[in-house]
């Protein structure tokens, strides 16, 4: 009798844990697997959207990527912008989350606030911002001229390496304050007492970050890592707002290509589209992976 | 109760919309300064003509890709209750539209038009295997717009510009630039629209038998390096992109010349102090004879959406298949220039434009359109666009013009799957 109710307690409890679950669970398949599954059904097929036929021989799709030099062009981009922005802006966030953690500092708020901000922006809008401010008759242009460092007004966006150089900087204005504030997080879960201790044993503030900061920051590190990798292999909203793609095609994103095949131009190749996204897709699994084996020390 | 109430809610929608559909018809289209006082003229055209009952509900969309997402969309899933009756399109990509979504589109078999009356090349873009899809809006002839007085300056006239070489152009041009500081010519750097102009005043395309013509034509391997001497002499000017070109070039007074599609007016007549100061006339051309070229514009076409063919296709019959009054108000309103030929000999066509120092602009793009050649075109013209775009900014950055067209040709190739 006894066991039987304790029994009954507990299926109903799992009973009520899997009702909770089930909603969640069936919008990730229904939004998120079904068209996953149906993309990758797409991306072995060709020809026209209103009649896609299985393409000759099946992984097609796939294997003409090898020959398509913007594809190449277009994957270089973006692996660029992830190697530089991306530990540039890690790095920084962490020193920006230290700096805004020490308790006496003054208006600590105000200053969280100013370097989160850029985050509450749309992508569009900060895009042509950044796009009007970078003009060879923009802002920048003249503040530089005014204080002398250059004699005539730079086409920022009009050659390859400069207009790369705007886009990285547009991406760590506008993210370096989201990753901040997950270090700050995870800043404030490290006890104070661990420091006070470094410091009665005659740490530096150098030898503290690196030996107490760091390895305890580690599990938000990993993630803002992930996050960030697979965000910039998206990228998207840049490319197409800031440069277009251009100069002739120098500063194209994977994601901006995967959508001229779309919709882009006029050409909608869905099933070349498809093949592309679950490249990227297959990208982003492999080293948001990488990045896990690296940051996991259990053994 | 509740029930009782949504189901009567439910029916008023039908019975409402049913109502409704007899004598109304809906469009989309785009740019509220050009082709919607176009689409107006047109409704109270027929409103006051034909059918006092006649009703237009025009959808304003921000541009013409929005119109080109709404087709593939509709098109990939079959499902086409979202469309309006009738689409504006852009001529060069309804083609490839037709051939991708067969069933999306009505053709207008049947439909009161004397199809002759109409520019031939204007026409060749939407009729598809001999059937007529479109009704012609605009006419997308390109002019040739000068400014006289800075011309005049450096001892020039508009004759001296007129039926001229692309060579003796540059010679004027270098002569322009030095003595007044103002380029020729301006383009975004990342569009082509300057070598599809130039080859087609030649009567040549990019494509031939349905497969790229880039570096095997000899036309267009001299044209790319005439555009990049030009850029090198100051002549061109190659801005950034689409706004800077319009903004930075011809409404910031840069330029003392503007070439494409007669649509530009309206930019370059935003530069108020400069009326009067302007005139057009004919491309250059490689061998001096007067070039004539279109770039761009688009035509109404009616959607597998449509509940009422026939009323469609009676309303664009009347319209735009030839009323002088629809083209007359199109043309006041909206700046609106016809390729249909009688409509573009009414009185309001012969008018001088004062912003063109008294010149008879519009008669004269309806009578340079006619000398139009008809080139082949291809459902691959803005890839093409883009990769040639892209080989002209190569060169500029050091690469020589053979490596770059191939590079834009293999490119090419590619995407289309040759």
């Amino acid at each position: 009798m006894k066991q039987k109710n304790k029994g009954g307690v507990q299926a109903r409890q799992q009973a009520a844990g899997w009702a909770f679950l089930t909603p969640a669970t069936l919008l990730i398949f229904l939004m998120s697997f079904y068209p996953m599954v149906q993309a990758f059904i797409t991306s072995l097929k060709t020809g026209s959207s209103a009649n896609l036929q299985w393409a000759e021989p099946l992984f097609n799709n796939y294997s003409r990527m090898f020959q398509d030099r913007m594809f190449k062009t277009a994957m270089g981009n973006t692996f660029l912008y992830l190697i530089i922005q991306v530990p540039i802006m890690l790095v920084l966030a962490i020193l920006l989350a230290q700096l805004l953690n020490n308790k006496d500092l003054k208006f600590r708020g105000l200053f969280r606030t100013m370097i989160f901000l850029p985050c509450a922006t749309a992508l569009v809008s900060y895009a042509i911002i950044f796009k009007t401010l970078f003009a060879t008759q923009g802002l920048i242009n003249s503040w530089l001229v005014g204080i002398g460092i250059v004699k005539e007004n730079i086409n920022w966006l009009g050659q390859p390496g400069t207009a790369k150089a705007v886009i990285i900087i547009a991406l760590l204005w506008r993210w370096t304050g989201y990753n901040m504030v997950f270090f700050l997080a995870g800043l404030q879960n490290i006890d104070y007492s661990v420091y006070e201790a470094a410091n009665i044993d005659g740490a530096s503030g150098w030898q503290t970050f690196w030996s107490i900061t760091v390895p305890l920051l580690k599990p938000v590190i990993v993630m803002t890592g992930i996050m960030s990798i697979n965000g910039t292999l998206q990228l998207f909203d840049e490319s197409v707002n800031l440069t277009n793609g251009g100069p002739a095609n120098t500063t194209i994103t994977m994601s901006h290509y995967i959508y001229n095949n779309s919709l882009g131009q006029g050409v909608a190749n869905f099933g070349y589209a498809s093949a592309l996204a679950f490249v990227v897709f297959i990208l982003v699994a492999v080293l948001a992976w990488i990045n896990m084996k690296v940051g996991d020390t259990r053994d | 109760m509740k029930k009782v109430f949504a189901i009567a809610l439910v029916l008023c929608m039908l019975m409402g919309a049913t109502a409704a559909v007899a004598e109304k018809l809906t469009v989309s289209a785009w740019d509220a300064n050009f082709n919607i006082p176009a689409l107006e003229a047109a409704a109270a055209d027929y409103k006051a003509n034909v059918d006092p009952d006649f009703e237009l509900e025009i959808n304003t969309v921000s541009g013409s890709s929005d119109v080109e997402n709404d087709m593939t969309t509709a098109g990939s899933s079959g499902d086409y209750s979202n469309l309006s009756d009738i689409v504006l399109f852009q001529d060069h990509y309804i083609q490839r539209y037709v051939a991708d979504y067969p069933d999306a589109w009505v053709s207008l078999e049947g439909a009161d038009i004397n199809w002759d009356d109409f520019g031939a090349e204007k026409l060749s873009y939407s009729t598809i295997n001999g059937v007529h899809y479109g009704v012609p809006v605009d006419n997308g002839t390109a002019i040739f717009a000068y400014r006289v007085d800075l011309l005049q300056e450096c001892g020039y006239t508009i004759e001296d510009v007129t039926g001229i070489t692309w060579e003796r152009f540059i010679e004027i041009g270098e002569d322009v630039y030095a003595k007044t500081g103002k380029y020729m010519l301006s383009m975004d750097g990342s569009g082509n629209d300057l070598p599809y102009m130039m080859l087609q005043a030649e009567g040549l395309s990019q494509f031939k038998d349905g497969e790229p013509f880039i570096t095997q034509n000899e036309a267009m391997v001299k044209i790319i390096s005439l555009l990049v001497e030009m850029q090198q002499k100051n002549i061109l000017y190659l801005a950034n992109d689409w706004t800077g070109y319009t903004d930075q070039t011809i409404m910031g007074d840069q330029v003392a010349g503007v070439m494409n599609g007669n649509w530009i007016i309206p930019t370059i007549e935003q530069v108020a102090e400069n009326s009067g100061k302007w005139e057009i006339t004919t491309m250059p051309t490689l061998t001096g004879a007067e070039g004539y070229a279109a770039n761009g514009g688009s035509s109404l076409y009616i959607t597998a959406n449509c509940k009422n063919p026939d009323l469609a296709k009676k309303f664009l019959a009347y319209t735009f298949g030839g009323s002088t009054e629809t083209y007359d108000n199109a043309l006041r309103n909206g700046g609106v220039i016809t390729c249909c030929i009688s409509a573009g000999q009414s009185d309001v066509y012969q008018e001088g434009v004062d912003f063109f120092n008294g010149q008879a602009i519009y008669s004269k793009i309806v009578e340079m359109g006619s000398h139009v050649p008809i080139v082949e075109q291809n459902d691959y013209h803005y890839t093409c666009r883009q990769y040639i775009g892209a080989a002209i900014q190569e060169i500029l950055m050091g690469s020589d013009v053979e490596t770059a067209l191939q590079n834009a040709e293999d490119q090419l190739r590619f995407a289309m799957g040759l």
